[in-house]
C-alpha cells in the first residue's frame, strides 16, 4: 500500500465570504460553512466558527475532538464508514491542511471525555494543540437524552468536526502541495530480501473501547471497536482515516484523530523502516474491561505477531487505569513467546507522586516509555477569552476538574483561573508519541 | 539571608561517645562540629542553631526525645533543617530520619535534607518521607557529603528547580512526577520507544523511564495433611495488643512487634485488647478485637476439633507504611519462636 500525503502549510486561518486557500492564507465562509453543517445534521441547534492563534490568551472548554483537515484526491471519504460509505483506505493520495486543526467544542455542555486547550501562558505547554491554528467549531446540539449525562456520545458534533475537517480540506483539493510524505507499506510476505534480513517489528495499538453501550468509543471504518478483536492492519490504514476517535477516556490519555491521522510512533517507525528494521505493521487490538475479554486480546496479539514471525513489538494504549490491565498483560503475553517489548503509556502516581503508576506491573515489563501523570495538578491564571464554557469544568463531570474540594475550591474559580489535574489537558500525555513529557523520581 | 538550624548526635557534637549516647535533647546557638562546614558551605544562609541528641535518648525514647526538639524548634524562624551527615551509623541515621520526618511534617515550608550510606537501615526506613543525599561510609567522607548536600540547598533556596533524585544525588522516594524535556522530536515520546526498542533489539544498554521493582513472592505454602494434629498460631499485622501497647508498637512504620497470652481465653474483650494501627478506622477493631483476630472463631472450631490446637499467644505488628525489609526481619525474628513453640501452621491476618 503507498500512502501520500500532500502538504500545505496554513499561517493564517480568516473567516470570510469565500473558501480560499493563497499564500499560506486559509480563508473560510463561514456562513457557508455552518449552513453545510446544519444541513448535514438537523440535531445541531448551534453552531459557531472561532479562530484561536498559538499563543492568543485564550482558554478552550470543554475540547471534544481534535482533526486535520485533509482530504482524499480520488474524491474517496475522508473517514470511512464515518463521514460516507465504507470504503478501503491506507491507498492513494490525500491532501493535508498543516499547522491547523479542526477543534470541535461544546458551547455550552462538557462531558467525561472532553478536555482543555490553552493557546498561550504558562497552559499552552500542557498540550500540542497550542502549536496549531485551532479552528474551533463550537456548537449545541438537541441530543436531550444525555444533555445532563457525565457520558457523551457527542455524536452530533463530533461527526460535525470530521465533516467540517473534509469540507476545509476540499479547499485544498485541486491545488499544488508544497511538500510530500509517503508512506510505502509493502505485502508482508512479498518484501525485498535485504529489508527481510532487518528484525521484524510490530506496532500494537489498544484504542479506546471501554464502552459498553455503543456510540462512545473509537471506530474502526465505522465499527464500534468494543465489538471487535485485534486485527492484522496496515500503519496507512490507521495514517488514512480508518480508524476515529471516541468520546470516553479522561481527556489526557485520548488518541484524538489528529493523533490517529499523523500517529508519531508510526511515523518513526516509517522512519526507520529499511534501515534498522522491518516494519511488519500494526496489530489493532483493543481495550475492553472485562479480564476475560482482556485475556483473549492478550492471546490473539502474542499469537499473530508469533505467526507474522514478528520478532520485536512496540505497545501502546489509549487510556489508563483499567486499560493498563491490558498494556500490561499485552506485552507480557508477548514476551512469553520470545517478542521484546517497548511500552509506551502515560502513568497515575497521584498528586504527591507517591501511588503505583499502572495499576497492574509485572517485572517483564523492563522497557518502557512514560508521557505524563495524569494526576498532575495545574492551577493557572484567568485567560483574557475562553472559548466554550468554563463552567463545564465545575459542572459537567470532566475527569480532571471538579465543583466542590474542600482544600481546593472549585476548579474554576469566579475570576476565571482553574485549578485542575492533567487529566483535563486535552491529549494532553499525547501517548500517541507526540509528548515531550516523561516521568522521574524526585 | 535565609535561617539554618542543624541536628547532630552526641558524637559530632563533641561531647562523647557511647558514654553519652543518653543524652537528653538540647539545643544552642550557632555551629557545631559538622555544622561548621555546613555553614561554610551555605551561600545566602546562616545556622543560627545547632540541636543534639544522643543516639541512645533517641532510639529509646524517640517520642520523648521528638517532643522535646519539636518544642525547641516552635518558636524558631528556619528555611533549612539538616540532620548528619549520618554515614554507616546506624543509630544516628535513624535518628536523623526521625527528627527529619518530624520537622517535616510540622513545618510546612522548611526544606529538610539529610545524608547517609546506602547501607544505613535509616535509608531503607526514611526514604519515603524525607529527602537523603547518597553518602559515604565514613566521617572521611564529609566535605564532599555535605558539599552535594548543601549545594541541593543552595539552589533550592535561591529559587531553584530540583532536577529529580538521580540528577540531584538523593536516594529515589517512590515518589514520581513530570518532567518537560526541551521541546523537539528527539525528546517525543514516538522517538523515545523507537530508539529504545533499536537498543533492545541491538542489546545496547537503554533505561527504562519506569523500573518494575523485582517482586519477592513468596510461595504459598503446602496445604496441611492431618489438621487434627495442627498447632497454630494467630499472627496479625493489624495491630491488636494488650490496651497498654507493653512493646510500644508504632501506630505506623512499624519495626517493632510483641506476643500475647491467650490462655484460658474465649474471645478478646474490647477493654483488655485495642488496635493500635494508624491506617484504618480503629472503632470496629477496638469495639470487636476478634474482627482482626479472630480468637472466637478459633476457639470455637478448636472446641469443634476441627484441628489440634490453638497456640497460647498470638503475635502482631502493624502493617501500615512497613518497608519488606523491617517485615522480613520481624518475621525471621518470629518464626523461630513459633518453630520452637511446636506451632505447625500459622493463620496471618491483615487489614
Amino acid at each position: 500500500m503507498k500512502l501520500k500525503i500532500g502538504n500545505l502549510t496554513v499561517k493564517k486561518v480568516c473567516l470570510g465570504t469565500e473558501n480560499a486557500f493563497t499564500n499560506g492564507v486559509l480563508t473560510i465562509d463561514k456562513e457557508a460553512a455552518i449552513t453545510y453543517l446544519r444541513e448535514c445534521d438537523d440535531h445541531i441547534t448551534a453552531l459557531d466558527i472561532v479562530i484561536a492563534n498559538p499563543g492568543d490568551d485564550t482558554r478552550i472548554v470543554p475540547v471534544i475532538e481534535v482533526i486535520e483537515p485533509r482530504c482524499r484526491v480520488d474524491g474517496r471519504t475522508l473517514f470511512p464508514g464515518v463521514t460516507g460509505d465504507v470504503v478501503p483506505a491506507g491507498e492513494g493520495e490525500l491532501k493535508a491542511l498543516k499547522g491547523c486543526c479542526v477543534t470541535v467544542v461544546g458551547k455550552c455542555w462538557g462531558s467525561f471525555g472532553d478536555g482543555v486547550i490553552d493557546m498561550g501562558g504558562e497552559g499552552a505547554k500542557h498540550t500540542y494543540w497550542s502549536k496549531l491554528i485551532n479552528i474551533c467549531l463550537v456548537g449545541d446540539t438537541d441530543e436531550e437524552f444525555e444533555r445532563h449525562e457525565q457520558q457523551k456520545c457527542n455524536h452530533a458534533l463530533r461527526w460535525a468536526g470530521h465533516r467540517f475537517a473534509e469540507y476545509l480540506g476540499g479547499i485544498v483539493k485541486g491545488m499544488e502541495a508544497e511538500s510530500f510524505e509517503a508512506y510505502e507499506y509493502a505485502p508482508v510476505s512479498a518484501r525485498a530480501a535485504e529489508q527481510n534480513g532487518l528484525p521484524n517489528v510490530a506496532l500494537v495499538l489498544q484504542p479506546q473501547s471501554q464502552m459498553e453501550a455503543l456510540g462512545y468509543n473509537d471506530l474502526w471504518y465505522g465499527w464500534d471497536m468494543n465489538k471487535y478483536l485485534p486485527t492484522f492492519v496496515s500503519p496507512t490504514e490507521v495514517l488514512d482515516g480508518a480508524l476515529i476517535s471516541g468520546s470516553f477516556m479522561p481527556a489526557s490519555s485520548k488518541w484524538s484523530t489528529y493523533e490517529m491521522q499523523n500517529f508519531p510512533t508510526i511515523k518513526e517507525l516509517f522512519a526507520e523502516d529499511g534501515k534498522s528494521l522491518n516494519f511488519t505493521g500494526v496489530i489493532l487490538s483493543m481495550l475492553n474491561v472485562a479480564l476475560e475479554q482482556k485475556e483473549r486480546a492478550a492471546i490473539m496479539v502474542a499469537n499473530m505477531a508469533k505467526n507474522l514471525g514478528v520478532d520485536y513489538a512496540i505497545v501502546t494504549e489509549e487510556g489508563y487505569g483499567n486499560p493498563d490491565a491490558d498494556y500490561v498483560r499485552c506485552q507480557v503475553a508477548l514476551e512469553d513467546v520470545g517478542v521484546p517489548v517497548v511500552g509506551i503509556s502515560n502513568e497515575c502516581t497521584g498528586r504527591d507522586g507517591f501511588s503505583q503508576p499502572l495499576v497492574t506491573l509485572d517485572a517483564k515489563l523492563n522497557a518502557l516509555v512514560s508521557t505524563g501523570n495524569v494526576s498532575e495538578l495545574s492551577d493557572l491564571p484567568a485567560c483574557k477569552t475562553v472559548i466554550g464554557c468554563l463552567e463545564a469544568l465545575n459542572r459537567d463531570g470532566m475527569s480532571g476538574s471538579w465543583g466542590y474540594d474542600e482544600k481546593l475550591g472549585k476548579s474554576a474559580r469566579d475570576d476565571g483561573s482553574v485549578i485542575m489535574e492533567d487529566n483535563n489537558w486535552f491529549c494532553g500525555d499525547h501517548i500517541s508519541g507526540f509528548s515531550v513529557k516523561t516521568m522521574i523520581e524526585y | 539571608m535565609k535561617k539554618v538550624i542543624c541536628y547532630v548526635n552526641q558524637f559530632f557534637a563533641g561531647i562523647g561517645g557511647e558514654d553519652k549516647a543518653d543524652q537528653a535533647p538540647y539545643i544552642v546557638e550557632g555551629c557545631i562540629g559538622p555544622v561548621v562546614a555546613i555553614e561554610a558551605a551555605l551561600e545566602d544562609a546562616k545556622v543560627t542553631h545547632t540541636v543534639v541528641c544522643g543516639d541512645n535518648f533517641m532510639g529509646s525514647q524517640t517520642q520523648e526525645a521528638l517532643e522535646r526538639i519539636m518544642d525547641m524548634l516552635k518558636d524558631k524562624d528556619f528555611d533549612l533543617f539538616i540532620a548528619g551527615p549520618a554515614f554507616q551509623a546506624g543509630r544516628y541515621g535513624v535518628a536523623c530520619g526521625n527528627v527529619c520526618k518530624a520537622v517535616e511534617a510540622q513545618f510546612e515550608n522548611v526544606l529538610v535534607l539529610t545524608s547517609m550510606n546506602e547501607e544505613n537501615p535509616g535509608v531503607d526506613m526514611f526514604k519515603k518521607d524525607v529527602i537523603i543525599f547518597k553518602g559515604g561510609k565514613g566521617a572521611v567522607k564529609m566535605r564532599q557529603d555535605v558539599k552535594v548536600m548543601v549545594d541541593f540547598a543552595n539552589k533550592l533556596l535561591a529559587g531553584g528547580t530540583n532536577e529529580g533524585a538521580e540528577a540531584e544525588g538523593y536516594f529515589p522516594r517512590g515518589c514520581r512526577h513530570e518532567k518537560y524535556l526541551a521541546d523537539k522530536r528527539e525528546n517525543t515520546a514516538a522517538y523515545r520507544g523507537v530508539q529504545m526498542l533499536i537498543k533492545k533489539m541491538n542489546k545496547q544498554p537503554y533505561q527504562t523511564e519506569l523500573v518494575i521493582p523485582e517482586k519477592e513472592v513468596v510461595p504459598i505454602a503446602p496445604a496441611i495433611k492431618d489438621l487434627k494434629k495442627a498447632v497454630i498460631a494467630l499472627v496479625t499485622t493489624g495491630g491488636i495488643v494488650p490496651v497498654e501497647n507493653p512493646d510500644r508498637i508504632q501506630s505506623a512504620s512499624a519495626t517493632r512487634w510483641g506476643s500475647y497470652d491467650v490462655t484460658g481465653m474465649d474471645r478478646l474483650e474490647g477493654n483488655i485488647f485495642k488496635t493500635i494501627h494508624a491506617g484504618f478506622d480503629p472503632a470496629a477493631a477496638n469495639a470487636d478485637p476478634n474482627v482482626i483476630v479472630p480468637l472466637d472463631a478459633m476457639r470455637a472450631y478448636e472446641k469443634a476439633g476441627k484441628f489440634g490446637r490453638l497456640h497460647d499467644r498470638f503475635y502482631s505488628t502493624v502493617g501500615t507504611g512497613t518497608t519488606e525489609a523491617e517485615a522480613r526481619r520481624m518475621a525471621q525474628e518470629i518464626i523461630p519462636q513459633l518453630v520452637a513453640d511446636g506451632v505447625t501452621a500459622v493463620v496471618l491476618g491483615s487489614t
